[in-house]
């Protein structure tokens, strides 16, 4: 655009041109973190979330006051490292279900007018699925963490101590890797299908498949019964360095692998 | 970001083709241009492919095959840039649950990537403008059909936008909300582009000066308004007279006499006139103003009857439904 003369004559009069509007400075990734902010207030605020964290602490509750029961009555001496473990395998594999329809309702939730109104605006398809995968994963991450915490800090109070801390921290943190995968799983079946009913249940029958492959790979590789038949050792602090990286690279690589497609795909998706 | 060349069209599609799962063609081959400071028009019928049009304008679709330009950059899903310079409204826009409009302006604005100095003081300028200072933290979830409208209005204007894109805005408003809204568009076409989709053509003719007709995918008029309205045949005229009864009488058995006058009534002191098809209307009516004269009658006035975009609308509609396989010869020419 031409910029005006320094003073534009009018009328034998002279007269100060306006002056140019500043150009906005334009914050490349402020549409990825309102995305990613709106809808981890939104997970928070859902009731399937809701459901899922109360789930969870009901059934850690159960379990406490069933072992406590057994300790007091029976004499019988639980060790912590068996309750967490089994409190994990059921928020693990318990809660599936919900995480995957969290996760699925991820974008495909928001499919129609409601995308239209986001998508229209200056945000590119992929800070949107970056965005959705992140919000989901931090919500659902943090409700496991917490869950966690007060898990294996109830255990080391209540009941018999074998757990060390560190390892409780790194049982946390490998079990939460697995849940990561499930949820960028859902993530990516939300963007490949417009409604979030049957993205979850295409996220449960790839569940499923991948238990049948997982089956019939080798002990080698870090399948999700393997982490939870380790999980025992590793809350005694009887675990490698080796073993934490190698789950969390397996887990990395297919969570980020996932994003990839599912981002690939979103972006070449009518809405 | 670099601004468009000023000769590039704002909007420009080429042989835009959209075609879902290989069974319904909802676009068929739309090549329009839309120059700057036009306010172009969308009309059709219900599934004629106005949305469509819009969404792969927008970049919410991809398009079978063709191209959709705007501001002369091929728009694509991931055209965030290009979609800075675009204000939307969608047909029934929806918004988040839970939200008030402040949050919800400012989650559109971050959405722009607008800088919290520059947004924060445009978003408190346009709930003054439109109207919703007041109920500025009350849940959207709450709001009547007019307030949910003038928030979609903010909304598109948030970013300040070169271009607007507005599918059907006056649907479901009232009449004093209708026209607000006609009254905004007027206002802003001062000084943007705007498109407007709407079922309504009475809003189209009053304010846009371009128009856009689509029927079953197919692009069957694009330019200025008011040649499409010239397209229609002006043969329907009602004349108010002033004078004897008598001479009037007289002059409408004469008048009834002129060849190209296929009907011509008598309703009080207004004739109403109806011309053979092939008339040429100045000739005939300045016959009939001869023969006015001559019985010694006052010309009170005369009006051409009909909505004009509606006939055209319909004519050019009608006449591309007739035209059957004949129309595939003008696409080999």
């Amino acid at each position: 655009m031409a910029s005006p003369a320094s003073t534009v004559k009018l009328h034998n009069r002279s007269v100060a041109p306006e002056p140019e509007p500043t150009p906005v400075a334009y914050q490349a990734w402020l549409p990825y973190w309102a995305v990613l902010e709106a809808d981890f207030l939104q997970v928070f605020s859902s009731w399937v979330y809701r459901s899922w964290i109360l789930v969870a602490a009901t059934m850690a509750i159960g379990l406490f006051i069933y072992r406590w029961g057994l300790y007091n009555e029976a004499k019988i001496i639980q060790p912590a490292s068996h309750v967490i473990t089994h409190l994990l395998r059921g928020i693990l594999m318990g809660s599936v279900a919900l995480v995957g329809v969290i996760a699925a309702g991820a974008i495909a939730g928001e499919r129609g007018s409601l995308a239209d109104s986001i998508l229209s605006r200056g945000i590119s398809r992929y800070q949107y699925y970056l965005g959705k995968w992140h919000g989901r994963l931090l919500a659902i991450l943090l409700g496991h963490v917490l869950l966690g915490a007060l898990t294996v800090g109830g255990t080391r109070i209540i009941l018999h101590e074998d757990v060390t801390l560190e390892g409780g921290m790194v049982a946390i943190f490998i079990s939460g890797a697995a849940l990561a995968v499930v949820v960028s799983l859902g993530v990516m079946m939300s963007a490949m299908f417009a409604r979030p009913l049957a993205a979850a249940a295409g996220l449960w029958v790839l569940l499923y498949a991948a238990g049948l492959i997982f089956g019939a790979m080798p002990h080698s590789i870090p399948t999700p019964e393997w982490i939870l038949q380790k999980l025992p050792f590793i809350l005694k602090g009887e675990y490698t360095r080796e073993m934490v990286v190698q789950v969390v690279l397996y887990a990395g690589g297919a969570s980020i692998g996932s994003a990839i497609f599912g981002m690939a795909l979103f972006a070449r998706k009518d809405l | 970001m670099a601004e468009n060349a000023a000769d590039d069209p704002v909007v420009e599609t080429v042989q835009l083709t959209k075609i879902y799962q290989n069974r319904h063609i909802a676009l068929n081959d739309v090549t329009l241009k839309l120059e700057r400071g036009c306010v172009l028009g969308l009309l059709g019928a219900n599934g004629a492919g106005k949305t469509t049009l819009l969404r792969l304008i927008i970049g919410l679709h991809r398009p079978t095959a063709g191209v959709a330009k705007v501001f002369g950059e091929e728009m694509s899903p991931n055209s965030a840039e290009l979609r800075r310079r675009i204000g939307y409204i969608p047909t029934n826009p929806r918004f988040p649950k839970g939200m008030t409009p402040i949050s919800y302006l400012d989650y559109m604005a971050k959405l722009f990537g607008l800088p919290r100095d520059v947004r924060k003081p445009r978003m408190g300028m346009l709930l003054r403008a439109v109207d919703l200072l007041g109920a500025g933290g009350t849940q959207i979830d709450t709001f009547s059909n007019g307030m949910t409208a003038r928030l979609a209005v903010a909304t598109s204007l948030i970013n300040d936008p070169d271009l607007l894109i507005w599918d059907e805005p006056t649907h479901g408003l009232d009449p004093e909300a209708r026209r607000s809204m006609l009254d905004l568009i007027k206002g802003l076409s001062r000084e943007k582009t705007l498109i407007v989709s709407s079922h309504n053509l009475n809003d189209i003719d009053e304010v846009c000066n371009h128009a856009a007709v689509l029927s079953h995918g197919q692009l069957i008029y694009s330019g200025p308004l008011h040649d499409l309205k010239s397209r229609m045949r002006r043969n329907h005229f009602e004349v108010d007279v002033d004078g004897d009864q008598k001479a009037v009488t007289r002059a409408l058995a004469t008048i009834k006499a002129l060849g190209d006058v296929q009907h011509v009534s008598l309703e009080h002191r207004r004739l109403n006139l109806r011309l053979q098809e092939d008339a040429v209307a100045t000739a005939t009516l300045g016959q009939v103003f001869q023969v006015l004269s001559e019985a010694k009658l006052t010309l009170i006035g005369i009006r051409s009857v009909g909505q004009q975009t509606e006939e055209a609308f319909l004519d050019l509609v009608e006449k591309e439904e007739q035209r059957g396989f004949t129309r595939i010869y003008r696409q080999a020419a």
